[in-house]
């Protein structure tokens, strides 16, 4: 792969320890959160990683902003390794890759006014030491994350604004260190759906406005078709299928993804369709089926899949799905 | 429009945390009180020499005839063993003791706090080594230790000070370390390291100010206990012999015959004064803690009363569950009611599934609660009635509600898959369920029952022994929906059921209930704020709009001609897969707060079709076509 890539992740996987079977036993277990992730992304690019609670996608977002540390595999930004860095060395990164976390009411620190939160990410990284300089970052940053005008704002303390203000918030805080990656994980599901376009908009907006990639995670299909370039659909700690939006959802190659697809809810009644209802639960991380890791859920399944852990099969150049199905 | 906020005066900002902590303070009345007895006590200490009538070195100017003079005109606490005046020497003492207690109280509190802080952020071997040390110290009783260490050291004001202050960080360590634990687990603190702020950083900036409440409580609390064991190792004569604090004030008298000569006011001068100290500290900590933890407010409540009806009208139609022009406030005394809810209307046949829908505050869940009257005590229902099968439920008693509440109709409650009780058993819990809402059945047929009402929502009967952490979100919501059917109810309302449950796990419980309502016939309530999942399964549809009636149709008509803008907003905002090249638009603003409704239509500040009309006068309810189609706006009078 050549270094044009803003971030490209390789084999990425984490592990963590989950205590001994047994009182005496020798081995431990493992959680395979994530187990061998690979994708890249462009300056600018919008990315889905969906997929449901257990897929290991949160996990994929902290080992993203260094947050935990790789079991294995590799992460490069702008062409520089950054899969194991120490906190000196990762604060400058820091800067170029910022998360909006999924719950606003949780990620925002009650004691701290609006101007405090979003001053605080200037002051740790020393950016801007003149106050007027420092205010006027701050400013820009709430009226371009929607909150106008920002006068009105500055003095208020989270309690006192509305889920979407408060993402908003959020949102102002990780762009006024005009990073270029900013790394959503499920910045709307915490939120009325009749304001979650308010915040999707305006993560579609800074795209285009300040060229910032967003890599957008959530287990909702239905809410990003409107404005990633491509999906990833994660199950199990592993991408099962990737392709440019129009390729996942208008032809869609893995059962999963399809099964995902089918139960979006459609607003009109006359449009009302068979759905794949998978049953059961993604199963625990500890135990991953031998196989395709799918095939105990997969309405599909043939005896091979028992056996065999399908490759990620090239479909187009941009669609590739990991399923046996599509080997020919 | 709600969105509109004044701009923020710039004032300085610690300061105006004091103010603002201030107006909430002084109307806790007991932390008052506490704060006035403490702040004159040490306004005494302070102006000693101004306000006791004998200085401290009286004694050499007395004669034998002095001794415990009982209280006079000279002395008005009389005088003690050394003819000395007591209320002199008590003045001067609550300078000794006030010293020991905030001095002592200061280094158990730094101690305290810092291994509390240390424990609870960094975890790991430090936490082992001093919360180990924190519970070998807390084993050992305090007293005695101290007793042995005075007694070995020499009794000087300054080692009492350090030995009580150096025994007494214990508690704090432990409280400080749980907060810290707490407040270092939120997402604010995740979203500091993402930043890159370092732990200092972290530290003094999200730790310390969320610590710092419980800091002050308990600093609070330690003063008063530091200040009770100075009297203690004084009165047993170890306090510093060239000082005089309340506690050698006791022990003096004490020891030198005040008992034998019925001198009690050489005892009640010191003993008063620890008394007062310690009382005010106690009630200046509670009020302080409950300012810093405010807790739920909980608002001064006026009983529910019954309401009285004259013109209920019975139902024409045969249906099974009828609500007519339902009216809810919101009553708290001293404030103008809150209309949470004004005359809606609803009917919900045998297996028909209703959705409810609108955003968060917008009187769904009062709606529902009211029609089983189970709303907090401020709600009240003010006009209108709900048949079930004919019998108006609002002038039932609570007794008669009773049988049918669960049986009749029963709640799938918001968020109560969280609420399951984790100690018991997941069966245990139907169980109780049972048993509490039919006391009559066979108790030998329960654990049947139980298997059979989870065979019904898709739990296999090996979970039944199972505990709420062993299950699932998606499982542990079916568990809910198999308490509710527990009695055979024929309408069942889910509030929220699938809100915070990924897709799939959702189309699964959506399944189920459908599933449930052909098996059954089950009559369903859905509320929820999510268009999609109701265009996917239900027969009619109410839109709620800050407590009124919306827009209320069967479910094509609402996705394919909604009259009502707030309909037709929210369908926007909705994504539909079918159309991904369609911009998605939100709603600005939010819901009217239920105190402060606009004058006219309450959906007026956010309508993008409002007019001069909608600001002054609330439209009524239309009626649109035959099929019972109603929307409430000014827009349709006008089509018409």
């Amino acid at each position: 792969m050549s270094t044009e890539h803003l971030l490209e992740v390789q084999g990425l996987k984490k592990y963590f320890e989950a205590g001994r079977p047994a009182l005496f036993s020798r081995d431990t277990r493992h959680v395979y959160a994530v187990d061998g992730v690979d994708f890249n992304l462009q300056r600018s690019e919008v990315i889905a990683l969906v997929g449901e609670s257990g897929c290991g996608k949160s996990t994929l977002a902290l080992l993203l902003m260094g947050l935990e540390d790789p079991t294995g595999g590799k992460v490069t930004f702008e062409g520089r390794d950054i899969t194991h860095l120490n906190d000196h060395q990762r604060k400058d990164l820091r800067r170029k890759i910022q998360m909006v976390f999924q719950d606003p009411y949780e990620s925002l620190n009650p004691t701290q006014t609006i101007e405090e939160i979003v001053t605080e990410p200037l002051t740790v990284h020393g950016i801007a030491p003149h106050k007027a300089e420092r205010d006027e970052r701050v400013k820009k940053a709430l009226e371009d994350a929607g909150l106008k005008p920002a006068d009105v704002y500055l003095g208020r303390y989270p309690h006192e604004l509305s889920g979407g203000q408060r993402q908003r918030v959020v949102i102002a805080a990780a762009l006024v260190l005009e990073p270029e990656i900013i790394l959503a994980d499920e910045p709307v599901s915490m939120l009325d759906v009749s304001i979650r376009a308010e915040v999707i908009n305006l993560l579609a907006e800074l795209r285009i406005t300040r060229q910032i990639a967003v890599i957008f995670i959530t287990h909702d299909l239905g809410s990003v078709g409107f404005f990633a370039d491509r999906v990833a659909v994660m199950y199990l700690g592993r991408i099962v299928e990737i392709g440019t939006m129009l390729e996942v959802l208008e032809s869609p190659q893995h059962p999963y993804t399809k099964a995902l697809i089918s139960v979006i809810p459609v607003p009109n009644p006359r449009l009302r369709h068979e759905r794949i209802i998978l049953q059961g639960e993604t199963p625990n991380p500890i135990n991953v089926p031998s196989g395709c890791r799918f095939h105990p859920r997969c309405p599909v399944a043939m005896d091979a899949c028992k056996a065999s852990d399908p490759p990620m099969i090239t479909l187009s150049k941009t669609h590739q799905a990991a399923c046996l199905l599509l080997v020919k | 429009m709600q969105t509109t906020l004044k701009p923020s005066e710039p004032t300085n900002l610690i300061s105006a945390r004091l103010l603002g902590f201030w107006r909430v303070f002084k109307k806790n009345r007991g932390g008052l009180i506490g704060f006035v007895m403490l702040v004159s006590i040490v306004f005494v200490a302070i102006f000693a020499p101004a306000i006791a009538p004998y200085d401290e070195t009286s004694a050499s100017t007395t004669t034998i005839s002095d001794i415990y003079q009982p209280p006079s005109a000279a002395h008005w606490f009389g005088t003690d063993d050394a003819g000395q005046d007591v209320f002199s020497n008590f003045v001067y003492g609550a300078r000794v003791s006030l010293t020991v207690g905030f001095f002592a109280a200061f280094i158990s509190i730094f101690i305290g706090g810092l291994f509390g802080l240390v424990a609870g952020f960094f975890g790991g071997r430090w936490e082992t080594f001093l919360m180990r040390f924190t519970d070998i110290m807390l084993v050992i009783p305090d007293l005695p230790l101290m007793v042995v260490i005075v007694a070995l050291t020499r009794p000087s004001l300054l080692n009492i000070i350090f030995v009580i202050g150096l025994l007494g960080w214990t508690t704090t360590a432990r409280v400080v370390r749980s907060q810290t634990l707490a407040v270092k687990s939120r997402k604010f603190v995740l979203r500091a390291r993402a930043i890159g702020a370092g732990k200092g950083h972290i530290v003094s900036r999200h730790i310390l100010p969320l610590v710092m409440p419980i800091l002050v409580v308990q600093a609070v609390l330690v003063i008063s206990l530091a200040i009770l064991n100075e009297s203690a190792l004084s009165f047993i004569g170890l306090g510093d012999p060239t000082t005089l604090s309340w506690g050698q004030m006791l022990n003096y008298a004490f020891g030198r015959g005040a008992m034998s000569t019925g001198a009690w006011w050489a005892l009640v001068a010191p003993g008063f004064g620890i008394v007062w100290v310690v009382l005010s500290l106690t009630l200046l900590g509670q009020g302080l803690e409950q300012v810093l933890n405010p807790r739920l407010d909980t608002h001064h409540l006026m009983p529910n009363k019954p309401t009285v009806h004259v013109d209920a009208q019975p139902p024409k139609t045969k249906s099974l569950l009828e609500v007519q022009n339902l009216s809810i406030d919101y009553v708290t005394e001293g404030k103008l009611p809150a209309h949470a809810v004004e005359n809606v209307s609803f009917t919900l046949r045998e297996g028909e599934l209703l959705g409810l829908v609108g955003e968060s505050g917008c009187g769904k869940t009062t709606l529902m609660l009211s029609l089983l009257r189970l709303l907090p005590a401020a709600g009240q229902i003010v006009n209108g009635h709900v048949f079930f099968k004919g019998q108006d439920l609002t002038a039932l008693s609570e007794e008669e509600l009773n049988k049918i509440r669960w049986s009749g109709v029963s709640i799938v409650f918001q968020g109560a898959m969280n609420a399951l009780n984790p100690v018991r058993t997941v069966g245990d819990q139907i169980a109780e369920a049972i048993l509490r809402h039919m006391p009559d059945f066979p108790k030998d047929q329960i654990p049947a029952r139980v298997t059979e009402l989870l065979d019904l929502v898709g739990i296999a009967a090996d979970h039944k022994d199972h505990f709420p952490h062993q299950y699932s979100g998606g499982m542990r919501q079916r568990a809910m929906i198999a308490m509710a059917l527990a009695c055979n109810p024929q309408v069942i309302i889910a509030d929220e059921p699938t809100t915070a449950l990924d897709v799939m796990i959702q189309a699964q419980i959506l399944e189920l209930l459908d599933g449930l309502r052909r098996k059954l016939g089950l009559a369903i309530i859905f509320v929820t704020h999510d268009l999609g999942v109701v265009a996917e399964m239900c027969d009619t549809v109410l839109v709620m709009y800050g407590g009124v009636t919306a827009e209320y149709a069967e479910v094509d008509v609402i996705y394919n001609d909604p009259r009502h803008p707030y309909t037709q907003e929210l369908l926007k905002a909705f994504p539909d897969l079918t159309k991904p090249k369609k911009k998605l638009s939100s709603i600005p603003g939010y819901p009217p707060r239920l105190d402060a409704l606009p004058p006219g239509c309450r959906f007026a500040p956010r309508c993008p079709l409002a007019f001069e009309r909608c600001q002054t006068e609330s439209p009524r309810l239309h009626v649109i076509g035959a099929d019972g189609h109603v929307a409430s706006c000014h827009l349709i009078e006008a089509s018409k």
